[in-house]
């Protein structure tokens, strides 16, 4: 059945260019699995239809590759979506239309380690639990992670918050720090229309004790275009350490913000006419 | 470091495949040294050496100490944890609870009062659990919260700590190794996953794949004795550096396995225990969630190439 779908979807062009990739990949991953779970030929079963849908329905364009350079980042990105497809979008735009291609490890809610099929789904394809000791094994060894420093509360939100930062946690940025790894900050444009009818019903996610229960006109994503900026790479300050006080942090944190919302607002200029494009006017 | 010589050894499990692995390999290393190995088991093979001996014998009994006056032993490997994955019934596991416990206890105050010089006790990776929010790379300070779910791990976590406050507390005098290793497999190692790994028509979650870490028993025996040698007090975990997904270390074996929802798992195995029996119900969770552990202390200890088999390698060996 996906063997069908994937001779429908991919064109011989796209299989050579997965191969190249892979072919790349193996080289990284020689067993064609990680201790995270990544597993190089679902990975690549998997590209075979989100690529499709990342070309195709999202259509999406990537700006500011060139920003991207050889070595580990902490990539960090606003969280729009309500089902995080931001993420999965990032991390494709990265195994295909960066040189050279890099499998971003995608940090998850502890909550999503526990569903069924997703978890696998997801670690296969190179996500991992969101957790200090992962992201700090994973930049030792040379990996670039994703991180959405707002959370869920990034993707849990209501029409007339869209394209509206929510708090960033500091953990990130103290890693970073740690492990003088270079932050690349990314604003994901075009993700929020995908549900773009949204209340959010929170004290009733409360009371059934779930971390968002977003009540929409559609629960299936619209295809919005999609476009993914990425900024210029944010230098650490040699002179702060990981331990200094959340004062201090919290400086160069809204420094970050400001990068990516000053993104968003660019983006949002330049993002293409889409008829559920309700929030062009707020930043 | 000065390399620890051991002249006199008390074995505790000497029927277990790697404790006569074990033994062989200290023999051929150390000329002087004599081995006197225990079990409650018999002993179904050949003894390495005229220089090892076997006694049939319970360590909760009164003859155990008597053992101690008549062999002058300075070192002692413990190895003899009673295994869950043998257990029939609820009233076996409270057994099974208090012998691995009182029994350890007593081998512990036995090693006070006969001044044992060096002890290496053989704990697993079980102790930390294997939970959907485990850090990959669970190092030797993270909390160990295997028996959160099962009380057949209740043991297994209570010995690692009791060993851990009485090295601690002995630290001047004696020296203890605890090691934790991931999964031993091996021809002759009967251990619950050696046994999974074994059995065609077993059940896999179809929703869930964790990774593993598989150490050779050939390759455990040698740390075994590189510890005894050459490592100083602490706790330590062992594993290799490759890892594998439960399903793909299947399919390198050319198992057939039936694929069931991990939220069925549990009362399949309930309903088909005579068919299933290799599975005991504390396992599901092993082979649902990863539990992934940081060797690199270890790893910084031994000689650069010190494995033997890498993890394909010793699955290899499990077919055979």
């Amino acid at each position: 059945m996906l063997k069908i779908l994937k001779n429908i979807l991919i064109t011989k062009r796209q299989s050579d260019f997965f191969d190249k990739t892979f072919r790349f990949f193996q080289k990284k991953y020689p067993s064609g699995e990680d201790a995270w779970g990544l597993h190089l030929k679902n990975a690549r079963k998997n590209m075979e239809i989100v690529y499709p849908i990342y070309k195709n329905y999202f259509k999406v364009r990537l700006f500011g590759k060139e920003n991207v350079k050889d070595r580990p980042y902490v990539v960090i990105s606003n969280h729009t979506g309500q089902i995080a497809i931001d993420g999965m979008l990032i991390a494709t735009a990265f195994a295909t239309e960066i040189k050279p291609p890099r499998i971003l490890r995608a940090m998850v809610e502890r909550f999503f380690t526990k569903l069924p099929f997703l978890n696998t789904w997801a670690a296969e394809g190179g996500a991992v639990l969101g957790d200090r000791q992962n992201c700090l094994n994973l930049l030792k060894r040379g990996e670039s992670v994703l991180v959405f420093p707002e959370g869920v509360k990034g993707v849990a939100k209501s029409t007339s918050d869209y394209y509206q930062l929510q708090n960033f946690t500091r953990g990130f940025f103290r890693i970073a720090l740690q492990t003088k790894t270079p932050i690349l900050p990314i604003a994901v444009i075009g993700a929020e229309e995908t549900f773009p009818w949204v209340y959010q019903a929170k004290s009733l996610a409360k009371m059934l004790k779930l971390p968002a229960l977003p009540l929409s006109l559609n629960y299936f994503p619209l295809p919005s275009p999609i476009d993914i900026h990425i900024g210029q790479e944010f230098s650490l300050p040699e002179e702060v350490s990981e331990d200094a006080t959340d004062e201090v942090i919290d400086q160069y944190i809204n420094q970050i913000k400001n990068q990516i919302s000053q993104m968003t607002q660019k983006g949002l200029k330049k993002r293409r006419p889409f008829f559920a494009n309700t929030n062009q006017e707020k930043q | 470091m000065a390399k620890y010589q051991a002249n006199k050894i008390l074995i505790i499990g000497m029927a277990g495949g790697l404790a006569q692995l074990t033994a062989k390999r200290i023999i051929k290393g150390n000329p002087l040294c004599k081995i006197i190995g225990i079990d409650n088991r018999p002993l179904n093979t050949k003894l390495p050496s005229t220089r090892v001996h076997f006694i049939k014998l319970r360590y909760t009994r009164g003859d155990f100490e008597r053992l101690f006056r008549e062999h002058s032993f300075d070192t002692i490997i413990h190895l003899g944890r009673i295994s869950h994955a043998n257990l029939e019934s609820s009233n076996s596991l409270s057994r099974r609870l208090d012998l691995n416990l009182i029994g350890t206890k007593r081998i512990l105050d036995l090693a006070e009062k006969f001044d044992i010089k060096k002890i290496i006790f053989l704990s697993t990776y079980h102790v930390y659990g294997a939970l959907s929010d485990n850090p990959v790379f669970i190092t030797e300070d993270y909390p160990l919260r295997a028996s959160i779910k099962y009380p057949e791990l209740r043991d297994v976590v209570e010995l690692d700590q009791m060993t851990c406050s009485w090295m601690w507390k002995n630290q001047t005098s004696r020296e203890m190794v605890i090691l934790r290793p991931c999964s031993i497999i091996g021809p002759t190692i009967q251990n619950a996953m050696s046994r999974y790994l074994r059995g065609n028509w077993l059940p896999v979650c179809m929703d869930f794949n964790p990774m593993f870490q598989f150490i050779h028993e050939a390759d455990m025996a040698k740390v075994i004795q590189f510890s005894l040698e050459n490592i100083p007090l602490g706790v330590y975990n062992v594993a290799p550096e490759d890892v594998i997904s439960i399903k793909e270390a299947r399919k390198h074996l050319k198992l057939n396995s039936i694929p069931l929802p991990s939220l069925a798992m549990e009362q399949s195995l309930k309903a088909a225990k005579f068919f299933w029996k290799e599975i005991p119900e504390y396992l599901i969770d092993y082979i649902k969630h990863s539990c992934i552990i940081d060797a690199s202390e270890l790893k910084a200890l031994l000689p650069k190439g010190f494995y033997q088999y890498n993890v394909r390698n010793s699955l290899e060996h499990l077919k055979n």
